[in-house]
């Protein structure tokens, strides 16, 4: 079957669900990723992308209660629980303005107790603070629930946050979209097809939006074909994902703790199917924070063209164990890539070059590596 | 001011002296420098850029690879040779065991392939020892290859005699080239070969002088050398002897004993460049398991992508291993002293005697770490040290016996530079050391210590370590003596990819020799706190793509490791892909890494499970790499 789909993929010719499955199943995981690597050099050649960008969770309080999730804690006043003042959240923005980021990146707990006006002041003050900054706030998940506890459509819910600052959707959220996963790891937030909505009517709105995939917990390699294939059915209908993220689950201090991490291996064959999949979403990206900046060099050679960004100061995946470090420098992102054999391009949240980096003069990966700060060679900031 | 003189290397034996003597004399000797050397030496030269040309035995030149020779220069044979010959009491053909000086490749090939032809592949054992050790060792049933004056020496003595220049001709009906003169593509100019063809022809005149002179440092009749110099040996390398050694680098390759290489002259190049050969090529024939020269290594590791290197190694990884299964051991890394004299930049866990946090552990200590192995179903310690200048042999010999005796643990301990140290410490030859420390239990010895093979290297990061020749050299006596050992090599600190090579290729060929080695590991520097060097060339990628170049490089050592500790569980994982079979051990505790500052920690479960994750079953072995539990 490896040949038939080989002679697919050399042809560009869309792949099917048993294809996938079998894919996932193969044992050798670099022939999949070959096949992976040559989609993703036929579509970026030898670029791969990272953006200038900072997280910020400004609330942790969540009326969900999703299994795999170490950071929500569920009502404010729980021990551990924050929500954070309007300036609190500006000002992680206005202390970095001496180098800043091109994007604000904001994903929080579904808190029942703000105003809608909170998240509308939330993005107007960093507009105001930068006017050029990129936006990218509020999950699916979010807006969806922004709808239900405002009483409002998704339409009004994305044009209200538009016409306050925002200016794309992140891609989490998804978890797995099979009902029978589902249902168990998070019952009470969006569905798939809410999930997938709130996408479609963004995209329709001209706003672009990632999506994910949350991999390695109770879920089956056909469930995660249904998953790839509903987000491709979707694309097919508006092309307005950029990128898709698949998500390692982390398992520590979580209600899913008593299940093993996914290995690397895994992690590079997730990367490798989606890249062959996803036939019709730009971008596939090695999320360092989630799967380490090793194992990200190496998934740059296994489907993925893009690392995310400098991030700064992650949270969610710190609480579940990963050991990532919270943020890297753009010069240790620049020699991930270089390390990796690729040409680093710093882009901007929507794919817009910002800056193409020299490819490393000598052969692949055989390069000088002066800082080992952090636990391996990658610089970490402080 | 720097010496612009072309850097020339010979081996200084009898036959070679009408090629190069002249060379340092004067008109020639102001443009040139000339150094007599063994072959081997000769050979490393060359390999590590330290001459630009030598008089290099020819089984060398194809290791090496990627040579261009001089035409018309070289040492052969049409027929009788008389300087290397096969002797024995009964006749070649029924030999059991055969003593062969390993210096000589070219010779032992040669053995090799005229002795299979001849027993239609029941070739006999081959045993390593110096020249007069194996004449001594002739007997029933076992024979010699004995090469140079002592065979000479012989003539007549034996009652079978073969010839190996003879057997070559009968068996090609060519002539047979022992050593040529090689070098790098454009390491000569025509005005540098003109100047051997002077010197080759100004030494012919002189070849009564030599063999006189010769006769009176050995004792060796004079008339017989000079026969031996005008007639035995031929020192042309036209069209029929080119002929006669493509002949013998297509045999030793078909055979496995060698690289494949081609003969090419200078002068070709001069006319038309040499169209490189395709990497496709190189890459299947590195998948295929053939043996690849060092130019050939260099080449796959600038030039092949990750992925063609991870696919050959594992191809060749598949082949040796067709069981799909991945080994692990429960053992613990003990070190029983940080105090060490070497004070080696790259080292952050060595502290000097008498320094506040300097130590040895205690009975008591060792005894506690030990009953944990015990307890957690482990199957050997790994013990070492650093290099204390009070410890004498005879309180190893106790620990040892006393380990054994309390726990029964395997004993993997004392890395080659640790074994020379407690040499020098007691005046004994490391044969003594290890044989000692064998009876008080020593069961295998660790490959530490290697980092790279190269002096220029060591110089530099590890002034006050023993040289490569020396760790070779004991690999090389515990292996004789029935001991297995493992082999490493650090990398990334001033090391380059030529480096990186010759280091696999000395492996290989010490391995040729003994087939010691059970399994190699490499990791790369870990730059932390406390180590007093740069870090060089390295890097997750750079660390597949090495793992992955051993693996087809090395091919006659059965089993490549994983490096996790170093790597990380994750890439340690991914290293399972890229020709590892093996995943090191579980880790009790570990030292010297993770004073640098690299801490990872894996169990057998987490092992077991990583391990079918990447799509293998998970066993337990011992050192020898026999499987404990059933694959699961």
């Amino acid at each position: 079957m490896l040949d038939a789909i080989r002679t697919k993929v050399e042809q560009s010719e869309r792949l099917s669900f048993e294809e996938g499955v079998f894919l996932f199943r193969h044992p050798d995981v670099v022939a999949v990723g070959l096949l992976a690597n040559q989609v993703r050099e036929r579509l970026h050649g030898d670029r791969a992308y990272f953006n200038r960008n900072m997280r910020i969770e400004v609330t942790n309080v969540c009326v969900a209660s999703c299994l795999f999730c170490s950071f929500a804690r569920l009502e404010e006043g729980s021990p551990g629980a924050h929500t954070m003042k309007l300036e609190e959240a500006w000002g992680e923005l206005e202390a970095r303005m001496d180098d800043p980021p091109g994007e604000v990146h904001i994903v929080n707990g579904l808190h029942p107790g703000l105003p809608f006006s909170y998240y509308e002041d939330l993005l107007r003050g960093f507009k105001r603070i930068k006017p050029d900054v990129h936006m990218k706030c509020f999950t699916a998940v979010e807006i969806h629930f922004f709808a239900q506890h405002y009483g409002m459509s998704h339409r009004e819910v994305l044009e209200r946050l538009r016409a306050a600052g925002l200016d794309s959707l992140p891609g989490g959220g998804a978890e797995i979209f099979h009902p029978e996963v589902r249902a168990r790891i998070s019952h009470d937030k969006a569905t798939a097809d809410e999930y997938l909505e709130v996408h479609r009517v963004a995209h329709a709105l001209g706003v672009r939006t990632n999506s994910t995939m949350l991999y390695g917990h109770i879920e089956t390699f056909d469930h995660r074909v249904d998953h790839l294939l509903r987000l491709r059915a979707l694309q097919d209908e508006t092309s307005g994902m950029q990128a898709f993220i698949p998500l390692a689950f982390h398992p520590d201090g979580n209600e899913m703790r008593n299940l093993p991490a996914p290995t690397a291996i895994d992690a590079l064959r997730t990367v490798a199917v989606s890249r062959l999949l996803l036939d019709n979403v730009p971008h596939i990206k090695a999320y360092w924070v989630s799967m380490t900046p090793e194992v990200a060099q190496i998934a740059l050679r296994f489907g993925a063209d893009d690392v995310d960004g400098t991030i700064v100061h992650e949270t969610i995946y710190r609480a579940a164990g990963s050991r990532s470090p919270s943020g890297l420098t753009v010069d240790s992102l620049v020699r991930l890539i270089q390390e990796a054999g690729r040409i680093p391009v710093e882009r901007d949240t929507l794919y817009n070059v910002v800056r193409e980096h020299p490819r490393a003069s000598l052969p692949e990966a055989a390069l000088k590596v002066r800082d080992r700060n952090a636990r391996r060679h990658l610089e970490v900031l402080s | 001011m720097t010496d612009t003189r072309l850097r020339v290397a010979a081996v200084g034996y009898l036959n070679a002296r009408p090629l190069y003597e002249g060379l340092d004399r004067e008109p020639a000797s102001h443009r040139v420098r000339l150094d007599c050397a063994t072959p081997s030496e000769v050979a490393r030269r060359v390999a590590e850029d330290e001459a630009d040309i030598a008089l290099m035995p020819v089984a060398a030149a194809a290791t090496i690879g990627d040579l261009r020779l001089v035409r018309g220069c070289a040492i052969g044979t049409r027929g009788p040779v008389r300087s290397v010959v096969l002797i024995g009491e009964r006749p070649i053909e029924e030999l059991g065991e055969l003593a062969v000086d390993l210096s000589s490749r070219t010779s032992v090939v040669l053995a090799r392939l005229i002795l299979r032809a001849r027993t239609r592949g029941r070739e006999p054992r081959l045993v390593g020892m110096g020249p007069r050790e194996a004449i001594a060792h002739v007997g029933e049933g076992r024979g010699a290859l004995v090469i140079g004056d002592p065979a000479l020496a012989i003539e007549g003595r034996f009652p079978h005699t073969l010839d190996l220049g003879l057997a070559w001709r009968e068996l090609t009906g060519l002539p047979f080239v022992f050593a040529a003169w090689c070098g790098r593509p454009g390491a000569l100019s025509a005005d540098d070969e003109r100047l051997l063809e002077r010197a080759k022809a100004a030494g012919l005149e002189r070849r009564s002088l030599i063999a006189a002179d010769h006769a009176g440092r050995t004792g060796l009749p004079a008339a017989s050398l000079e026969a031996y110099l005008d007639e035995a040996i031929r020192y042309e390398l036209g069209d029929l002897e080119r002929r006669g050694l493509e002949r013998f680098y297509e045999d030793a390759a078909a055979a496995g004993l060698l690289p494949a290489a081609r003969v090419r002259f200078y002068d070709e190049d001069r006319r038309a460049p040499a169209a490189p050969a395709s990497l496709d090529g190189l890459l299947s024939r590195a998948a295929e398991g053939q043996r690849l020269s060092a130019a050939e290594g260099l080449r796959l590791g600038a030039e092949a992508s990750l992925f063609d290197l991870g696919l050959a190694a594992d191809a060749v990884r598949q082949r040796r291993h067709p069981e799909g299964v991945v080994t692990y051991i429960v053992d613990r890394n003990v070190n029983y002293t940080n105090v060490c004299t070497t004070n080696c930049r790259f080292c952050a866990f060595y502290r000097p005697l008498g320094h506040p946090e300097a130590w040895v552990l205690s009975r008591e200590q060792l005894g506690q770490k030990l009953q944990e192995v015990k307890d957690a179903g482990g199957v050997q310690i790994l013990l070492q040290g650093g290099l204390h200048p009070e410890l004498r042999i005879g309180w190893y010999e106790d620990l040892f016996r006393w380990m054994k005796r309390t726990y029964g643990l395997g004993l993997h301990a004392l890395s080659p530079e640790e074994i020379l140290h407690i040499a020098r410490l007691e005046g004994l030859p490391v044969r003594v050391v290890l044989e000692r420390l064998r009876a008080a239990g020593l069961d295998s010895v660790p490959g530490g210590g290697a980092e790279i093979l190269v002096d220029r290297v060591r110089r530099v990061i590890a002034k006050a370590k023993c040289t490569s020749e020396d760790w070779l050299g004991v690999m090389r006596v515990a292996h004789h003596m029935g001991l297995r050992s493992s082999a490493t090599m650090m990398y990334g600190t001033v090391d380059t990819a030529t480096d990186r090579v010759n280091h696999l290729v000395k492996l290989r060929e010490l391995q040729d020799e003994t087939g010691g080695f059970t399994a190699f590991f490499c990791w790369d520097f870990q730059h932390e706190r406390g180590t007093k060097i740069e870090p060089g060339e390295n890097g997750t990628v750079l660390y597949l793509r090495q793992q992955a170049l051993a693996r087809v490089m090395l091919d006659n050592i059965d089993h490549v490791g994983a490096s996790w500790v170093t790597q990380g569980p994750e890439v340690g994982q991914v290293a399972l892909r890229f020709g590892a079979d093996d995943f090191g051990s579980v880790m009790f505790e570990e030292n010297v890494v993770s004073s640098a500052g690299t801490t990872f920690c894996m169990n057998a479960d987490t092992m077991e499970s990583r391990i079918r994750a990447a799509g293998f079953k998970a066993t337990r072995r011992n050192v020898h790499y026999e499987w404990l539990t059933p694959p699961a």
